[in-house]
């Protein structure tokens, strides 16, 4: 009888979670802050540069991203900066675009997101087209570089 | 005989919050990028026209296919790039830059170079900021004034104008 008793009062192993609500709220605290949606999913390589000056919110994109397949053109991908970014095929379209977005706000800011290994008479045409468009500042995305790259 | 009144206690149900908690975090997790936010930035000039700008005025640098780099009609290493800027801009700390790159250099090689061209700041200063180089006139030359990137319909349009072909 002593022995059942004493096995009753035994507790079973458990795994403290009591603080597990705590973390998650924390963890959850720093993702709504740091949250922050990418309007352009283009993977690329970008360049490595050791100047680099932070990019405005909610500034224009344009992508240029080497294809899948070498024979492929060029895909190149536009967004106002707070849409999901859209492909264009031509520069006509790029002129276009970044024609409205400056007559909407002649102090649009735009990114030029380009993966390193294109050839740069297209990143030139898209320059062009944004000079065309009277866009007044530009930033050309880039990673941090660092002594071992 | 007296009827005991239940007590009845409000609270609220918080035993599913720890499961909205993880819901919502592991959306999070998904869907937040830490994506490149910073990058070279330059303005562009308010006029489209092609900028006044003497050959001999300026300071040309010409990117070519492989990464090879001409400065001044004359083949130099990226390292002696910014020596040789600044001994140009020691005699005149206005003269512009004009960055050029052939059609067939790639993206990342036009970076490199412009990258160079803008750590003439940190370059010619020490890391107080300091001034560590004078121009002629003894005032202190601290970074590169204009880089011109001229698109190549614009050198196309410059060349026409001054009867090049």
């Amino acid at each position: 009888m002593a022995l059942i008793r004493g096995r009753d009062r035994k507790g079973a192993a458990q795994i403290f979670t009591a603080s597990m609500a705590d973390i998650v709220f924390l963890l959850l605290v720093f993702f709504i802050l740091t949250y922050k949606v990418e309007v352009d999913r283009t993977k690329m390589d970008l360049p490595d540069t050791w100047v680099r000056s932070k990019v405005p919110e909610k500034a224009a994109v344009i992508s240029i991203a080497p294809p899948d397949d070498i024979t492929a053109p060029l895909v190149v991908r536009v967004s106002t900066g707070e849409e999901m970014s859209l492909p264009v095929s031509t520069n006509e379209e790029v002129v276009t675009f970044a024609s409205t977005e400056v007559a909407r706000n002649p102090n649009k800011e735009f990114i030029v997101k380009a993966d390193e290994q294109v050839p740069y008479e297209y990143v030139d045409a898209v320059l062009d087209a944004l000079k065309q468009s009277k866009v007044k500042n530009i930033y050309l995305l880039s990673e941090q570089k660092t002594v071992d790259r | 005989m007296r009827i005991k009144k239940k007590e009845i206690q409000s609270e609220i149900f918080t035993g599913s919050m720890a499961d909205i908690s993880f819901l919502l975090i592991i959306y999070f997790m998904i869907t937040s990028a830490f994506s490149a936010d910073r990058g070279l930035d330059f303005a562009l000039p308010e006029d489209t026209d092609t900028p006044e700008i003497k050959q001999e005025d300026s300071i040309d640098v010409h990117v070519l296919r492989g990464g090879a780099i001409e400065v001044d009609a004359k083949g130099l290493p990226l390292e002696g790039l910014l020596p040789y800027v600044l001994e140009k801009l020691k005699q005149k700390p206005d003269k512009p830059v004009i960055l050029r790159t052939d059609p067939d250099a790639t993206y990342g090689d036009m970076i490199r170079v412009f990258d160079t061209l803008r750590s003439a700041r940190d370059e010619w200063t020490d890391v107080d900021g300091r001034p560590l180089h004078m121009d002629a006139r003894g005032k202190p030359l601290t970074e590169i004034q204009t880089i011109s990137i001229p698109t190549r319909r614009e050198i196309e349009n410059l060349w026409s104008m001054l009867g090049i072909q």
